[in-house]
């Protein structure tokens, strides 16, 4: 169905400095920015791509309060007006760099501009984690694929895989068993951790298999995806199986490398904060799902943002 | 006719441009009639009609892919729909789009009427003008897309701005789903695609410095 999204970047920003520098409208930016611009604070919103962040990466939400099933696109939109109705200017680019300098933060884009801030409220999300297994990197667009909305086009009537148990995975196996002809998701348990309505969903579709117990060993082909090397974790059996392609859905990274040598991460990299948002640095925030944290979603990203903002304007504004 | 665009798009379009718009800016148009050759060549035209009346600084105008053969000619078109984007001068700066421009990528259109309209002045950091200078030959770069893909319009725009810094270099949308063959001919199945020179290829909307790399990667 051919539909067309209006989010423009072309309004830029008025000044290099601001009471709070947002970095990532994803519901947590925009989430932030919404109380952020309440709040009475100049507020500049940095983005790479557009907003809405991973909301966009499925086509409805069924989770959201206040409107039962709706069009994602529709909904990152309408947290854009929302930030948009205090105030809240944007930028586009990508953050490369971020400097302390005393009470002042640096923020350099990609693309040559730097803005200045009292707090900077990181909320740059997370990105699917790869594999990490031989022949990945290898048939990236040739059949390895980490976003079924984007890909999914290139594997009309094929045979595919799905790799992953959670909400992400079975919902990308549902969006792709409306184009691909057969669907199989390959987890690495004997049940998956999505919620109950998707499972339910996912085991009614008569195009999705499973194969559970298993993991993906190797990725094989010529030019592009023919099979995959499958082990079975319980009885140790290896075996080939044929697929045109392959998207993976095993779990998150957190995109925290450019902070990583000024706040404190975890093992995995997911920035630390405490129950205000607050990093171990003055002024700077985390929020959504680039802090540690163990319920990813909208509902709480945007929480998170709420919570930020607030704190930041009570402690360095009042 | 059917509108193509909804009241909300188009009332937000004429916030956008009233605020925006300096100078004319002019869009040209390639296209068939026949939909069984072209099955977005008609939605194109209407989708562009609709901008014209948007605003009386878009321009448009619309040549027959078959019949007008010294134009298509003159701005190198290899494929319908196919949209060109000239300042207000009728300068050509190399930003196409092959395909329709639904999706995420109607607010690349959108982005690149307004900075055509501007100027056009690329939004790169001087380092990466620099090196774009200096190019000496031909540079093509196609950017793969489909209209569901989030990190595409960013790949896209990249491209065009590449684009407006140096003469040698053209930077194409391609809509991947209404080009199979051709995302077939250089095995795209994940966006964005871009392939430069029809020889090296990366994938994802690589920050500024990486990006050009990536193309410089193709000029070696
Ligand atoms: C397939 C899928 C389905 C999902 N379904 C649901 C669902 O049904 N319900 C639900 O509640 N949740 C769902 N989620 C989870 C939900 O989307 C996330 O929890 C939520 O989007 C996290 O928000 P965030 O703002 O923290 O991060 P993100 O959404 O990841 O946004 C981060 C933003 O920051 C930008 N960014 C990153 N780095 C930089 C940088 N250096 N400079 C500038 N910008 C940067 C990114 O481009 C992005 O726009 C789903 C996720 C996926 C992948």
């Amino acid at each position: 169905m051919v539909f067309f999204d209006l989010e423009p970047k072309s309004t830029g920003p008025s000044k290099t400095e601001y009471d709070v520098i947002i970095v990532g409208a994803g519901p947590a930016g925009l989430g932030a920015a919404i109380y952020s611009g309440r709040a009475g604070l100049s507020t500049l919103v940095i983005e790479k791509n557009i907003e809405g962040g991973q909301i966009l990466l499925t086509d409805v939400m069924e989770n959201y309060p206040g409107y039962g099933l709706i069009n994602s696109n529709e909904l990152a939109q309408r947290f854009k007006e929302h930030a948009d109705m205090f105030g809240t200017e944007f930028d586009y680019g990508e953050v490369v760099k971020v400097e302390l300098a005393g009470e002042q933060k640096l923020v350099y884009l990609d693309n040559g501009k730097a803005y200045k801030s009292k707090v900077i409220i990181i909320a740059t999300g997370a990105s699917p984690r790869r594999l990490g297994v031989p022949g990945e990197d290898r048939f990236i667009s040739k059949g390895v694929s980490y976003c079924a909305v984007c890909d999914g086009a290139f594997f009309t009537n094929k045979n595919v895989a799905v790799v992953g148990g959670g909400d992400s995975a079975v919902d990308e196996a549902l969006y792709l068993s409306r184009i691909a002809a057969k669907v199989t998701i390959i987890h690495r348990r004997d049940k998956l951790r999505a919620v109950k309505s998707l499972q339910e969903k996912a085991f009614n579709n008569p195009k999705i298999d499973f194969i559970w117990d298993t993991i993906v060993k190797e990725i094989k082909g010529t030019d592009k995806v023919e099979s995959l090397i499958l082990q079975n974790l319980k009885t140790g059996e290896i075996k080939e199986l044929p697929f045109d392609g392959v998207f993976i859905f095993i779990g998150l990274n957190p995109n925290s490398g450019i902070f990583k040598d000024i706040v404190d991460v975890d093992e995995n990299g997911f920035i630390k904060t405490n129950e205000d948002m607050e990093t171990n640095v003055d002024g700077i925030f985390a929020a959504g799902d680039v802090r540690v944290k163990s319920v990813r979603q909208v509902i709480t990203a945007v929480a998170d943002g709420a919570i930020a903002a607030t704190i930041a304007a009570r402690k360095y504004f009042e | 006719m059917a509108k193509v665009l909804n009241n909300k798009i188009v009332n937000d379009l004429k916030k956008i441009f009233s605020e925006e718009l300096e100078k004319k800016v002019k869009l040209l148009l390639f296209k068939v009639d026949d939909e069984s050759v072209c099955e977005y060549c008609n939605l194109t035209r209407d989708l562009l009609e609709e901008l014209k009346e948007v605003d009386e600084r878009v321009e448009l105008e619309v040549y027959d892919f078959n019949t007008d053969k010294d134009v298509v000619e003159k701005y190198g078109i290899e494929r319908v729909p196919a949209i060109v984007i000239l300042d207000e001068d009728g300068k050509d700066y190399g930003v196409r789009f092959y395909g329709i421009p639904s999706g995420h990528e109607f607010s690349t259109l959108i982005d690149d009427i307004v900075t055509f309209s501007k100027g056009p002045v690329p939004s790169l950091s001087a380092e990466t003008i620099e090196q774009l200078k200096k190019i000496d030959q031909k540079v093509k770069i196609q950017v793969f897309v489909t209209p569901t893909c989030p990190y595409c319009p960013r790949a896209v725009l990249t491209a065009h701005h590449f684009a407006l810094v140096n003469e040698n270099i053209v930077g194409e949308m391609i809509e991947a789903n209404e080009f199979m063959d051709l995302s077939m001919k250089f095995g795209v199945s994940a966006v964005p695609h871009i392939v430069v020179n029809e020889e090296h290829s990366f994938v994802g909307a690589l920050p500024e410095a990486n990006y050009l790399n990536e193309v410089l990667k193709a000029l070696k």
